[in-house]
């Protein structure tokens, strides 16, 4: 070492650690493979130990699932929907929230290498929480608002669920209504307004669910490593726990909310 | 826009990797985990509705059955006791007859015996009568000592007789 310091910064985006060719391998896409991997290890043990009369761990995540379903069911109001929605929503909890707690191992964020770059040594982690990267939480918000469309044009169809939008529906209506309802010639027109701001919401729609994901993650992994600098030992422990709550409840609030979308979507329009 | 693509790194191929890797996850759990674990709750809330239902309907079978006993057996009461009382008519009426045969035999039997009596009582007189003429006879034959004639003789019988 020639004494020079190493620079540790907590940067806002997840760095490559490995390209192959253009495409690189970040320390964020690392984190995702395990969580991929724990995932389909947990698959593979569960796939074939499901019976009807449960034993063990089956019990237990029947419990869980039972919980989450009447969860959902507070959000559909069906059963029926509920059960429809539930395998996406569940693997989007699942996997944010995996995501989000591994980010806390000890290790990820502390092992890694050091580049040097522009004469300076940085250190840069192998490993990042995967929700602590924008692209993963984008992936997943675009994931989640387009199913939400497949499921709304399933529901009601192509037409229908395209005059939410641009809603040419009512200005077709503007001529068999208007001598019972003179209100509609003003009233169609503002309609047909809001199905525009309807397209900027689902644009914000996304923007506000990755940024939200990504902020509550990326600002814990950043508190925990500034209360750490601080002082090592003992300090960061409520924090962590503090973490382990922020990362379950973001989880929840992001399938939460993919969730009422798919039910706001799958609702017919209402007709006055 | 490019500010933030430069800022947070915003890569399409690590979004599509991302959107991939979501695709695993969803495709594991859902065809590992949900779908045999909803399924086999669905089965199971099935089932248990079932059994509840049949027990519901065995129940009532039960109940059913039950009535349907009580109202046989009630009906079976009703028939035997219809049945003993047309028993006990008969035998009263049999018992009737019987007697009544029997005091017809009886009265005959005692018509019979009056008959015999009175047959026998006639006989025993005329026979008595006879003896006692017969005595009448000897015994005048003695007191006279000697034979009378048949005028006297006659004469004699028919005082004593009288």
């Amino acid at each position: 070492m020639s004494g020079e310091n190493i620079i540790i910064e907590h940067t806002l985006f997840a760095e490559p650690i490995y390209q192959i060719g253009s495409f690189n391998i970040t320390n964020s896409l690392i984190n995702s493979w395990l969580v991929v991997f724990v995932i389909i290890i947990f698959g593979l043990l569960l796939r074939n130990k499901i019976k009807l009369i449960p034993r063990g761990l089956q019990n237990f995540f029947e419990t869980i699932i039972e919980a989450l379903l009447g969860l959902a069911d507070s959000v559909t109001g069906s059963r029926e929907k509920s059960y429809k929605f539930f395998p996406l929503i569940f693997s989007f909890f699942i996997f944010i929230l995996l995501n989000n707690w591994l980010g806390l191992l000890p290790g990820i964020g502390s092992i890694g290498q050091i580049v040097v770059e522009h004469g300076e040594r940085i250190f840069v982690p192998w490993f990042r929480g995967g929700t602590a990267d924008i692209n993963t939480t984008i992936a997943l918000a675009v994931f989640g608002v387009i199913a939400s469309h497949v499921f709304g044009v399933i529901a009601i169809g192509v037409w229908s669920y395209f005059n939410k939008f641009v809603n040419i529906k009512s200005f077709l209506e503007i001529p068999k209504k208007i001598k019972a309802n003179p209100a509609v010639i003003l009233a169609n027109p503002i309609n047909a307004f809001i199905g525009i701001i309807e397209i900027v919401a689902e644009i914000s729609k996304v923007a506000s669910l990755s940024f939200r994901l990504f902020g509550n993650i990326f600002a814990g992994e950043v508190l925990l490593a500034s209360i750490a600098a601080l002082f090592a030992f003992g300090a960061p422990i409520p924090f962590i726990f503090l973490e382990i709550l922020v990362g379950l409840i973001q989880a929840l609030v992001f399938s939460i909310l993919i969730l009422s979308y798919m039910t706001m979507a799958t609702a017919a329009h209402a007709e006055h | 826009m490019d500010t933030l693509i430069s800022t947070f790194h915003i890569d399409i191929k690590l979004l599509i990797a991302q959107i991939i890797n979501f695709g695993i996850v969803f495709a594991v759990l859902y065809y590992f985990a949900l779908k045999p674990i909803i399924s086999v709750m669905k089965n199971r809330t099935a089932t248990v509705e079932k059994s509840l239902a049949d027990a519901k309907k065995i129940d009532q079978k039960m109940i059913a059955a039950e009535e349907e006993h009580k109202k046989i057996i009630a009906a079976s009461k009703l028939e035997a006791a219809a049945v003993l009382q047309a028993a006990e008519e008969a035998a009263e009426s049999k018992r009737k007859e019987m007697l009544n045969k029997a005091k017809e035999e009886i009265g005959e039997i005692i018509n019979q015996e009056k008959a015999k009596m009175q047959l026998e009582k006639a006989q025993t007189l005329k026979e008595i009568k006879r003896e006692v003429a017969d005595l009448v006879v000897a015994s005048v034959e003695k007191i006279l000592g000697e034979q009378v004639d048949e005028k006297k003789d006659k004469e004699i019988i028919r005082r004593v007789i009288k």
